[in-house]
């Protein structure tokens, strides 16, 4: 797979991805976000539910209003719907308003085929066809493409000097494209929803494109899929207060139009499917149907801010694009696609129609393994040796027997040889602990401290494969801190929960894995994790894939290092903490799990500054995933390097002594990064600060 | 309410005049044409023909300009106006009052002052009744928020990219 960065776009992305997220929470303000995606997406559902009786309702309204309306199984029979329109109505041109489903069927190259032409008028998209490329955001289509190439596009299109002021290139399109949308005969929209009730379909636009062409032309074409039919007005309202703001960031487009009927001469409306139905009878993938495309997922997306949307897309893009992209163009056109998910979780908590698109994207991602093969490493890591804890446990053992070999001084591997050079050419890699966190607790760990050991009560510490074979020094110290604070300490099994398997859509290895793990686990006490990843897995997938009863009150015992320490004992903390500022400047960065899924991040924050009596400074995107992502960064080392950068470079601009933060995957990542940066910033787990006051 | 109206209608870059009456209003209009120049003017024939003013709009010349690829200026009567985002809202009732709110370089839209509600909520049933018309070929309901605008280019917002790049609200008794 190739993800060339390109440097310039990358900034332009993430700058836009900055400024939409300020605009985007300056419109909400006042607003009920949650309440009102829980509104849309139950409203959404219920539509889902009735798909078939809300189009038939449609189409009898649409009817009773003189539009024509017209089913098309798939992209091949709507092509030729339309082009039959053309041919019917005489139609050497035909002008487009933006609709992402026109480019799912290829429409354009395909009516250019049969001789009618079809000019796009969005200025976006007129770009972007004037320079032969292919939109790369779904809302601002020539996203990649900076005012100088645009004037030597509008240069070579019109044949005359063009300024490359951003004005003078609006003006100049508002001039061709007006021409061109008088000159044509039919004008073809999407639509952001059909009204059952009324049979009228909704239009949200700012340019104002989308209404000259659906009333200059004397044919209107409408392209609709099928899921976006709402049974009413005040559905469509309903999304019409959450679409814009969650879109760009403005309260409301500058044109919204209900339009019934046709204005001139005739209207057709036509009704795709292209495997839709197929995707709503799905228990399992249907809540992609809730898509609203307000392209929210893109502008928040780390990997989609790095690569842009000419990579990461076939034709719709970003998580929510491969998803449509396996059912719409296939699960093989969506393969590479699916390894690009960080599964950071980032989008979900921007998406106003609350699909689980990370979850999904895994659920892909085993599909995807089931129906067309896995890959060779993932079935020798996973398979082989993740899903047999026997032979994982064996490996690791090996590992440290060569750790001779491997391991420097300072805890870091030596550099990676040949072709592996890039795996840790941006962040130096750990070198495997001497001893295993397990066998150092059962040797060293000595309870003690203000408090009675074991006052009050009994914590199992969970710490996960990274802190049991690379970091114990952190499980150490999470293990003193709970035992100054009055906890018996004790270790729950030290063994893998499963979750690398499950990300990568292995779910035996993955169940496997968790089983073992789940039959050796004893103790009805708070199970204390030093690993959001592992929290997860343990509290949510978990039981949710074994499903058995003893899964379930495993989960509700889990409860992160941080969270378990501020809710109980911040008061002890405070007065252990003292009274003396600490020196040390310290960020926070949010690993992805911690955050997203956990939602501990405040507790963190909180636990840090009481203990180091000092304020956090934040860094730039804090919250952007560091790039680890676990497999993701042997799958796509580039853009993890490129991730890392942004973070080191976030991280130096605070000119902060520590990093702190609550993931050791995060850890060796930013840890690694700083090494081979020479940066002098320490990297500390949560627990380690909390250790040492 | 009126103030927020106001508020958001400027914030989504239109121009917001509160002239005393309509004879104001009418002549803040014709003040424009006449320092446009010879420009051609297209009036909502909705307008004229319903005339809620209750009055002649002498002076301005009304060409209806189906066919015409520039129009300098649009006069249009909104039936609503939305507090919440600052939206004029407008029954369509045929093809030219849906083309005098995109064809012009600036639109005139005058909007009464009681026709000013708190949100699309508020009129849900009259944008349901009005899409349900069958005595009318082609019932439309337009949302208006401030001039045409684009930020397709490096994410710069400019304006007027294929509707008008003025609007201007003339509130009125």
């Amino acid at each position: 797979m190739k993800n060339k960065i390109d440097p310039v776009l990358k900034k332009v992305l993430q700058d836009f991805s900055k400024s939409y997220q300020g605009k985007r929470e300056d419109v909400l303000r006042g607003y009920d976000f949650e309440e009102l995606r829980t509104t849309l997406a139950g409203l959404k559902d219920r539509a889902l539910d009735r798909n078939e009786e809300f189009l038939a309702r449609f189409e009898g309204k649409a009817r009773a209003h003189g539009s024509r309306v017209l089913r098309a199984k798939d992209g091949s029979e709507a092509n030729d719907l339309i082009l039959k329109i053309c041919r019917d109505h005489g139609v050497a041109k035909i002008v487009k308003a933006k609709s992402m489903v026109s480019e799912e069927i290829g429409l354009t190259a395909f009516l250019e085929k049969n001789s009618v032409e079809a000019v796009e008028t969005d200025l976006g998209e007129w770009i972007v066809q004037s320079a032969a490329e292919h939109p790369t955001h779904m809302v601002l289509p020539a996203i990649h493409l900076t005012r100088g190439e645009i004037a030597a596009v509008f240069a070579a299109k019109t044949g005359k000097a063009v300024p490359d002021d951003i004005p003078s290139l609006v003006r100049i399109a508002r001039g061709e494209i007006r021409r061109e949308i008088f000159a044509a005969r039919a004008g073809l929209t999407g639509a952001n929803a059909l009204i059952a009730d009324n049979g009228a379909i909704l239009l949200v636009t700012n340019e104002g494109n989308g209404r000259l062409v659906t009333t200059v032309p004397p044919v209107h074409i409408v392209l609709a899929s099928i899921e976006k039919v709402l049974p009413t007005v005040g559905d469509a309202l309903t999304l019409l207060r959450l679409l814009p703001r969650n879109a760009t960031g403005q309260s409301i487009t500058s044109y919204v139009s209900f339009i019934a009927g046709p204005h001139r001469d005739a209207q057709y409306i036509i009704l795709l499917d292209n495997n839709r139905s197929k995707l709503l009878a799905d228990r399992e993938f249907r809540d992609v149907l809730r898509c609203v495309k307000c392209s929210a997922c893109l502008n928040v997306c780390p990997v989609y801010q790095v690569i842009g949307g000419e990579a990461y897309a076939h034709i719709y893009m970003g998580g929510i694009g491969t998803l449509f992209t396996a059912w719409i163009h296939g699960l093989r056109e969506s393969r590479d696609l699916a390894k690009l998910c960080l599964r950071c979780h980032r989008c979900e908590q921007y998406c106003p129609t609350k699909i689980p698109i990370a979850d999904l994207i895994t659920a892909l991602a085993e599909k995807i393994n089931r129906e067309t093969g896995k890959p060779l490493w993932k079935k020798l890591a996973f398979d082989g040796l993740m899903g047999r804890p026997a032979v994982l446990k064996t490996a690791f053992g090996a590992a440290r027997t060569g750790r001779r070999l491997l391991a420097r001084k300072d805890g870091f591997s030596r550099k990676l040889p040949l072709w592996l050079k890039k795996y840790d050419r941006f962040r130096a890699l750990p070198a495997p602990a001497a001893l295993p966190f397990s066998a150092v607790f059962e040797k060293k760990f000595v309870p003690g401290g203000a408090v009675q050991p074991g006052a009050k009560g009994r914590v199992q510490i969970y710490a996960g494969c990274l802190i049991e074979h690379f970091y114990p020094e952190i499980g150490m110290a999470a293990a003193r801190v709970l035992s100054k604070l009055g906890y018996e300490v004790k270790l729950a099994p030290p063994a893998c929960c499963g979750f690398p398997p499950s990300n990568g859509g292995f779910r035996k290895a993955s169940l496997k894995a968790y089983a073992a793990l789940l039959k050796d686990f004893d103790g009805d006490g708070p199970v204390i994790t030093l690993c959001p990843t592992c929290a997860t897995m343990l509290a949510k997938r978990g039981p949710s894939i074994e499903g058995s009863e003893k899964a379930g009150k495993l989960g509700l015992r889990v409860i992160p290092f941080s969270r378990f320490v501020l809710e109980r004992e911040v008061s002890a903390v405070w007065r252990m903490a003292g009274k003396a500022r600490k020196k040390a400047k310290v960020t926070y960065h949010d690993s992805c799990h911690h955050k997203n899924i956990l939602k501990t991040e405040k507790d963190s924050r909180r636990l840090v500054a009481t203990a180091l009596r000092s304020e956090i400074v934040e860094m730039d995107g804090a919250d952007v995933c560091c790039g680890f992502a676990g497999s993701f960064s042997v799958d796509n080392p580039e853009i993890s390097a490129a991730l890392l950068a942004d973070k080191l470079a976030a991280i130096a601009k605070t000119e902060a002594d520590v990093v702190a933060l609550d993931c050791p995957g995060c850890l060796l990542q930013i840890r690694g990064g700083c090494r081979r940066q020479g940066m002098n910033v320490r990297v500390a787990h949560t627990a380690e600060l909390l250790d040492e006051i | 309410m009126i103030e927020k109206f106001a508020a958001m209608a400027k914030a989504a870059g239109a121009e917001v005049e509160t002239p005393g009456n309509l004879v104001e209003a009418i002549s803040f209009i014709k003040k424009y044409l006449e320092k446009a120049g010879p420009g051609e003017a297209l009036i909502s024939p909705d307008l004229k023909n319903r005339n809620p003013f209750g009055m002649e709009f002498f002076g301005l010349e009304t060409k209806l300009s189906g066919g015409k690829l520039w129009v300098e200026a649009g006069i249009v009567a909104a039936d609503y106006g939305l507090a919440e985002t600052g939206t004029l809202v407008h029954l369509d009732r045929g093809d030219v009052e849906k083309n005098v709110w995109t064809l012009p370089d600036v639109c005139f839209c005058f909007l009464e002052r009681q026709k000013i509600v708190p949100n699309a909520e508020a009129i849900e049933s009259v944008i349901s009744d009005h899409l349900s018309r069958t005595d009318i070929s082609s019932p439309q309901v337009s949302f208006i928020t401030g001039p045409s605008r684009t930020a397709d280019i490096e994410c710069r917002l400019t304006i007027g990219v294929h509707g008008p790049s003025r609007l201007v609200i003339l509130i009125v008794p």
